[in-house]
């Protein structure tokens, strides 16, 4: 193979083709080599054999919650499903990224009042053990790769709670030179919980509204109808 | 929850193993007290007195909806503010005089979050944009 490289490499600098070009397209070469004709290799270099832009495409298939089950397998999957997600949203374990005073509001959920320990929420020091992260305060510049590096830590599946208005949006450092403009620039956010900062209870609100989204996923249905 | 075996004994022999059952799956707790009152979505509100409960879990309510339909926007905000502890009258006890008057008339029933469901609010911009991305245009050579 490598020989055969090595030939078509010195074809093409015969044929004043550049080096790159030749090592992505060996067929097209090896092919116009027994015509041993450079001028067809210039002009199959910007020829594509289809046409690559689809002149339409289908817009009125089904979405995946407007299917509905029809056959025995569907509602088998549909219950496994059922399990899976309860299981997860039963044993809602974050980790805990306090940054700033919506760390307190954060503390407040855990404190007895709201006791998240009745829901079977722990909060988790490592990423490694947790399945969602609560971004609570103000990502600045500085704690971006921090954070990014947390979440890449964090196993499958995985999802992101951004609380306050700072990390929502930067909220009152949006103008700042040292501030990320929320922190859905850096991880995909499951959900937005609102307010400077928002009260415990309206981050339990979020808890349970990403509860909510954790039990419509179709794990073995996407792989199933799809 | 304050988790005496006597309470939940009494509350449980109090409500019934049919409706005790109900609220363990909804509450996680077993409840007893006398019904306040019914908001427009048919949601039951609760209060007791009953000297086992500990502070600020005197009020409750029991949701009318199946069990992944609870959410707490189903609670009318004067409900909600009475569950909150923020008043002692209820809102349909309220008297005429301080009733709050609206200056639009509210809907029948009051809407719940709809968010991740078809009704969601989805934003959209009406103001004009302040600037508009570039055509390129060549421009004959002479």
């Amino acid at each position: 193979m490598f020989k055969l490289n090595h030939r078509i490499l010195n074809v093409g600098k015969r044929a004043n083709l550049g080096i790159t070009y030749s090592l992505n397209n060996n067929n097209v070469l090896i092919s116009s080599l027994s015509q041993q004709n450079s001028l067809s290799l210039i002009s199959q270099r910007n020829i594509s054999s289809k046409d690559l832009t689809p002149k339409s495409m289908p817009t009125d298939f089904p979405l995946m919650s407007q299917k509905t089950a029809n056959s025995p397998l569907d509602y088998a999957l549909t219950s496994l499903d059922t399990i899976a997600n309860w299981a997860r949203k039963s044993s809602f374990w974050p980790v805990t990224f306090g940054l700033a005073c919506c760390a307190v509001e954060m503390m407040h959920v855990s404190a007895p009042r709201y006791d998240q320990d009745r829901l079977g929420i722990i909060f988790r020091a490592s990423p490694r053990q947790s399945d969602i992260m609560i971004v609570a305060g103000t990502v600045t510049n500085k704690m971006a790769p921090a954070l990014r590096q947390v979440y890449d830590q964090m196993p499958e599946p995985r999802w992101v709670i951004s609380m306050g208005s700072c990390a929502n949006g930067g909220g009152y450092y949006h103008y700042s030179y040292s501030v990320v403009r929320g922190c859905d620039r850096i991880v995909p956010v499951d959900v937005y919980v609102p307010g400077c900062p928002p009260t415990a209870e309206a981050l339990m609100y979020g808890v349970f509204q990403l509860q909510k989204k954790m039990m419509k996923s179709s794990i073995t249905r996407l792989w199933y109808r799809s | 929850m304050s988790t005496s075996i006597i309470r939940t004994i009494k509350n449980i022999y109090s409500s019934g193993l049919k409706r005790a059952a109900w609220q363990i799956a909804f509450l996680n707790d077993t409840k007893r007290g006398k019904l306040v009152g019914t908001d427009d979505w048919g949601n039951k509100y609760y209060e007791t007195d009953v000297p086992e409960e500990i502070h600020l879990r005197t009020r409750w309510v029991e949701y009318n909806a199946n069990f992944l339909g609870i959410d707490i926007s189903n609670v009318e905000p004067g409900w909600h503010y009475w569950l909150g502890y923020g008043t002692n009258t209820p809102p349909h006890k309220l008297p005429e005089d301080q009733k709050s008057v609206r200056a639009y008339p509210l809907p029948e029933k009051h809407k719940a979050n709809l968010t991740a469901t078809r009704g969601a609010y989805v934003p959209y911009n009406t103001a004009k944009p302040k600037f508009e991305s570039w055509e390129p245009v060549v421009s004959e050579r002479l």
